[in-house]
């Protein structure tokens, strides 16, 4: 899918992203320690389960179980050398389990390696590694890419230039926290200014992920909204992950969680989804409350 | 005058300048200041403040590492003098570490700076740290602490292993366990001996360990 593609799509409707897909993975019996993207080879069926359950509640996009799957971090799980075929495994089963009902993300996290100075890595370094990976996303047919959890603009860029440069539409997001000083990454990078250089380097829309609950994003998406002139993306958490002694709890609920998503579309997000912790009753939930309210 | 620079060195810590440290960690000895009074009165309050900046929204994750950065290259400087002077009563032996399976290094960083301001020797393993090499180092090092950071729930579970696997080496090590996810329950019900939600309690949280 081009640009002018999405940005079509984007005037017509708000789109619904799925939610969770790491927490979903963990849910199905993914052991501690391990990389979901390791699953792409391993279980593949179970990871098409997942997606095929977000196309069932009605996500318009479902990103591919690649959060990790950048040469550096796939290196740390024992896959070293083995990203392009992870990422076309991925973008194999996301394709087979929507069978056209969604869209597939290709999804590009952070490489886990941090610019000075709090890191040693280079950016060139991270450049190279940002286009296998979304080369590889582009080559197994996805219809665009989605670059997530970004928290230093610097990174955030790479990921999306090397996105642009394969000519499919992409969505660029970051991770933001309400601080003293207003809304920020934890590098420091604020809200609206990062947004602002993703959407100047050619992602068609820019976004909010992870790190925080529905009801705090839905303040940031008023902040960012009207400042920025492209559409807008909005995936927080179901929210703060919590383990206790009986496993991984997270505390919210998808009706109170789908009245924040409402709430973020009347704020100006155009696409609107979950990220850890949100189900597949998270994203129908969703479905419904936008139906119910006259905007999907 | 010794005061100054003293009062400079916090200054140098907090604003990450390494130049400034270094140089001032090097007139505070010129001008007869004692290595453990340029650590006690100038370098530690600097990255105490740095610390509590940090958990108060003020400072940024770059702040806070150039700051650490800047105590570092301090006490490069101050080390040889430090040993002359005697050393420094050190609270305890630290090993401290991100688990294995997980890259998230900020939180356990602060709290190794913290803890290492408040006095104690600080082996910092980093991230991603196997189980064996937490009690390997523990025992090389004999340490009295053993600090496991772990940030996402699937890594939490390698603190459980951890705590066992300290009790079966029967090391002398007390096990604290820490991390956004992390909660007193969950460290209870692994048998961990001490938890912290935040740096600073951290601290509290360990010199109340080692003095038990």
């Amino acid at each position: 899918m081009k640009p002018e593609e999405l940005r079509r799509l984007l005037t017509d409707r708000v789109l619904l992203l799925d939610g969770g897909l790491g927490s979903m993975l963990i849910a199905a019996g993914l052991e501690a320690g391990r990389a979901p993207d390791s699953w792409n080879l391993e279980q593949p069926e179970r990871v098409e389960a997942v997606h095929r359950a977000y196309a069932d509640a009605g996500a318009d996009i479902v990103h591919t179980n690649t959060f990790g799957a950048n040469p550096a971090r796939l290196a740390g799980a024992g896959l070293a050398g083995r990203c392009a075929e992870v990422n076309a495994a991925a973008a194999a089963i996301a394709r087979r389990a929507v069978a056209g009902r969604a869209l597939v993300a290709g999804d590009v996290g952070p490489s886990g390696h941090a610019l000075p100075p709090v890191g040693n890595a280079s950016l060139d370094e991270l450049r190279e590694g940002f286009r296998l990976q979304v080369h590889a996303l582009a080559e197994a047919g996805v219809d665009l890419l989605s670059v997530e959890t970004m928290s230093d603009v610097r990174e955030a860029l790479a990921a999306v230039e090397a996105g642009v440069e394969t000519g499919l539409a992409v969505i660029g997001s970051m991770t933001f926290e309400a601080r003293r000083r207003g809304t920020f990454t934890v590098m420091g990078d604020p809200l609206v200014a990062s947004l602002r250089r993703l959407a100047e380097a050619g992602a068609v829309a820019v976004g909010l992920n992870c790190s925080v609950t529905a009801e705090a994003m839905t303040a940031m998406v008023r902040e960012a909204a009207p400042a920025l002139g492209v559409p807008l993306a909005a995936q927080p958490n179901a929210g703060l992950p919590e383990m206790t002694p009986e496993g991984v709890a997270y505390r919210a609920d998808p009706e109170a969680f789908a009245r924040h998503a409402v709430a973020m579309v009347g704020a100006g997000a155009r696409l609107v989804g979950g990220c850890c912790g949100t189900t597949p009753a998270f994203i129908g939930r969703i479905a419904t409350e936008l139906a119910t309210a006259g905007l999907r | 005058m010794s005061g100054e620079v003293v009062d400079g060195l916090r200054r140098a810590v907090l604003d990450g300048d390494e130049d400034a440290a270094a140089a001032l960690a090097q007139r505070a000895l010129d001008g007869g200041v004692t290595a453990l009074a340029a650590i006690e009165d100038g370098l530690a309050p600097g990255i105490r403040e740095a610390g509590r900046l940090f958990e108060e929204g003020e400072y940024f994750l770059p702040e806070l590492v150039t700051a650490a950065q800047a105590m570092k290259a301090a006490m490069a400087v101050l080390e040889p003098a430090l040993a002359r002077e005697g050393g420094v009563r050190s609270l305890g032996q630290v090993v401290i570490g991100t688990v294995e399976g997980d890259i998230h290094d900020i939180g356990k960083t602060l709290v190794a700076t913290l803890l290492s301001a408040a006095g104690f020797r600080v082996a910092d393993e980093g991230a991603g740290v196997p189980v064996a090499r937490f009690v390997s180092r523990a025992q090389e090092l004999d340490a009295d602490l053993v600090c496991a950071s772990a940030l996402l729930t699937t890594t939490m579970p390698r603190q459980r292993e951890l705590v066992a696997a300290v009790r079966q080496a029967g090391l002398k090590a007390r096990v604290m366990v820490g991390g956004a996810p992390v909660t007193r329950s969950w460290a209870e019900s692994i048998g961990a001996d001490g938890f912290a939600d935040n740096a600073a309690a951290a601290v509290t949280e360990a010199r109340a360990l080692v003095e038990r």
